[in-house]
């Protein structure tokens, strides 16, 4: 199953690259990726599925949240959430 | 024209570059910067030699990156290192990721070709930036002087804030050697307060509360974010005995009868029984390492969990947690009030296998037995002890046998496992604690993988001393290959070692050898008590190895067990 994310990133140097090997690193195929440059930021949507069934994209999403030119726009997670890989 | 009229005239004047690194280097307060010159970082080196900050040349950028990594860990502040570009960037990139893995606060400063050069595979030229990407925090190449001052600033932020962890200033020489005229405001950046759920604290004193069976699991977390005094605290308040990974070693007095010590592959057996045993496991600034874990299906198979750490994206990494508290520790016990749990059967049973269980110094024979020349040596120490270790055989020794005084007090490379840290985290440490006892506990393997660094202990005068292991062997392959590998003995012989004490002596270090049981105490004693840096080789016997120990991909209650 592929999941997408939303998450606008600096326009510095490195943070595409930075977002990108974030996701392989982390387990994660990238099915599909669009860019685009609003002037002050770059805005990524892509879409990810995990390599393997021990791969969530919940953790993901908070490991991208650390990254310090990238953040996310969907809503942040719930503490409920961030409990659980499952939810 | 007045005295602060003429500064602030200065003080706006315009600037190179490499001025305003060093100026933004003092603006941090930064008291040592560990590094060694090349070619596209001499206008950075052209301005430090009137910094206020002291340099220390090191042999080789490994060991910059290490006792910067040490600097930090003990002092808590950031610690700096500094190369030139390409290889001595490169040699930048273990220290660097020995730092990410472990959370320790770097900043790391390259040189780099000048911009027009770069991306034309010049001489020297590398691509740094990309090549630490996956083990910085974050990373700038600095385009315009004038935006030094603002960009130091944030990188010492965000290396010691939140989880902390390694950041890279990539310098190209355009940049070191460009004039800015007016530098760029510096603008402190601002964390969003984090708030502590309350709902999650009361769902954790309502477990603690009910819990028959409780554990804490007590990891590097509680040294960074300076919570030994609160870890101790919530102990003594609830009772709850406690297991320790190899980075929250010292958190807990050694002598409290339920601190069960360390957990994992070669954690005790009290801590792994416990652990398999227990019903609800508090984890404080761990995350379920898979040293720490075992088999991670049939950890703590019993427990629900309670997972406090400051980095949310550690929760429901590898072990979903039933409650979890995203917040710095420190601020996270404060606000935790359990009532204290009516658990006396478990915490006896604890204590009970915590006794039952404890090592034995009584090993036949009277060569050289390294566990009790460790616990020794830290008893010796006393509360100035600093172990700086490497990564083998003895320091899962000293991990199991020393005292130590807090988790300040015990360096080690844990996540990476890098042979080659001790001897320039001693270094950093000693330089950083000058009225501690820092010892380097390494192993014939290890310590050679940065030997030169006894030049820079000599060159400055760092009191260093260094316990050096010597099994005339890779000790801790070798024990691997003996147990899962049928005795396939490969390449792990180092029995044409040097003689490590006349190779100290030959860089100007005292040094003497321990070869028997009976010399050690007065060794220890000679060790501690030389005015400068002394190394003791200590020859121990090759077939000894480290018990107990959880084969790989099993679970924690599988240990094997040796005789001492």
């Amino acid at each position: 199953m592929t999941d997408t994310l939303l998450i606008q990133i600096d326009r510095s140097e490195g943070s595409l690259q930075r977002l990108i090997g974030l996701i392989e690193r982390r387990g994660f195929h990238i099915d599909r990726m669009t860019v685009t440059d609003t002037g002050a930021h770059r805005e990524v949507r892509v879409g990810v599925r995990g390599r393997d069934s021990g791969r969530c994209v919940q953790v993901l999403s908070r490991q991208i949240d650390r990254l310090q030119d990238a953040r996310r726009m969907a809503p942040s997670v719930h503490s409920d959430e961030v409990a659980s890989c499952m939810a | 024209m007045s005295a602060s009229s003429t500064a602030a005239r200065l003080d706006t004047a315009p600037k190179t570059g490499a001025r305003l690194v060093v100026e933004a280097l003092e603006a941090q307060g930064v008291e040592i910067v560990f590094g060694y010159p090349g070619g596209a970082i001499m206008p950075v080196y052209d301005a430090i030699t009137s910094a206020s900050f002291k340099h220390i040349l090191v042999r080789h950028e490994q060991g910059a990156a290490f006792a910067a990594d040490a600097y930090a860990r003990v002092t808590g502040k950031v610690g700096v290192c500094m190369a030139t570009s390409g290889p001595g960037a490169t040699n930048l990139v273990t220290g660097i990721a020995n730092a990410m893995m472990d959370s320790a606060p770097i900043v790391c400063i390259t040189g780099n070709v000048a911009s027009p050069l770069m991306g034309t595979d010049a001489f020297q030229e590398i691509d740094i930036l990309g090549i630490t990407l996956p083990i910085v925090k974050h990373s700038w190449i600095v385009r315009d002087p004038a935006d030094i001052p603002a960009i130091f600033a944030e990188a010492f932020h965000v290396a010691n804030s939140g989880r902390p962890g390694p950041v890279l200033i990539d310098l190209p020489k355009d940049v070191q050697v460009g004039v800015a005229a007016a530098p760029r405001e510096t603008s402190p950046s601002k964390d969003p307060a984090r708030r502590i759920d309350p709902l999650q604290l009361r769902r954790a004193e309502a477990a603690i509360g009910v819990a028959e069976r409780p554990l804490l699991y007590i990891g590097g977390g509680v040294r960074i974010a300076d919570a030994v005094n609160e870890v101790r605290a919530f102990a003594r308040a609830t009772g709850i005995p406690a297991v320790s990974t190899l980075q929250g070693l010292g958190a807990l007095p050694a002598d409290w009868p339920a601190n069960l010590g360390m957990l994992g592959m070669h954690g005790s057996r009290a801590a792994n029984e416990a652990v398999q045993a227990c019903d609800l496991l508090i984890v404080l600034g761990a995350r379920f390492d898979d040293r720490a874990t075992g088999k991670l299906a049939e950890f703590a198979p019993h427990a629900r969990v309670i997972h406090i750490d400051v980095d949310a994206a550690e929760i429901g990494k590898l072990r979903d947690a039933n409650i979890a508290i995203a917040a710095d520790l420190k601020k996270a016990l404060s606000a935790l009030s359990p009532h204290r749990p009516r658990i006396e059967p478990w915490v006896e049973r604890c204590v009970r296998d915590n006794a039952n269980y404890a090592a034995r110094y009584d090993a036949p024979g009277d060569g050289v037995y390294a566990p009790a020349l460790l616990k020794e040596l830290s008893e010796q120490a006393g509360d100035a002890f600093i172990a700086a270790c490497d990564v083998g055989q003895h320091q899962m020794w000293a991990a199991q046998h020393c005292r130590f005084p807090s988790p300040f007090a015990h360096l080690t490379s844990g996540g990476l496992g890098a042979m080659g840290y001790g001897l320039p985290a001693g270094m950093g440490a000693k330089l950083a604690r000058p009225d501690a006892h820092v010892v380097t506990i390494s192993g014939d393997g290890s310590f050679i993988m940065n030997i030169q660094e006894l030049a820079t202990l000599k060159r400055y005068g760092i009191a260093l001393k260094i316990v050096l292991l010597d099994n005339s062997s890779l000790g801790l392959v070798r024990q691997w290959q003996e147990l899962f590998f049928d005795r396939n003995f490969s390449e792990i012989d180092l029995s044409d070692n040097p003689d490590f004490a006349a190779v100290a002596q030959a860089f100007g270090i005292e040094a003497f050898r321990i070869s028997k049981r009976e010399e050690v105490s007065a060794g220890i004693a000679r060790l501690l008590a030389a005015p400068g840096p002394c190394l003791a080789h200590v020859l121990i016997d090759p077939k000894d190895n480290v018990w107990p120990l959880v084969p790989p991909g099993k679970n924690n209650a599988d240990m094997m067990h040796g005789e001492p």
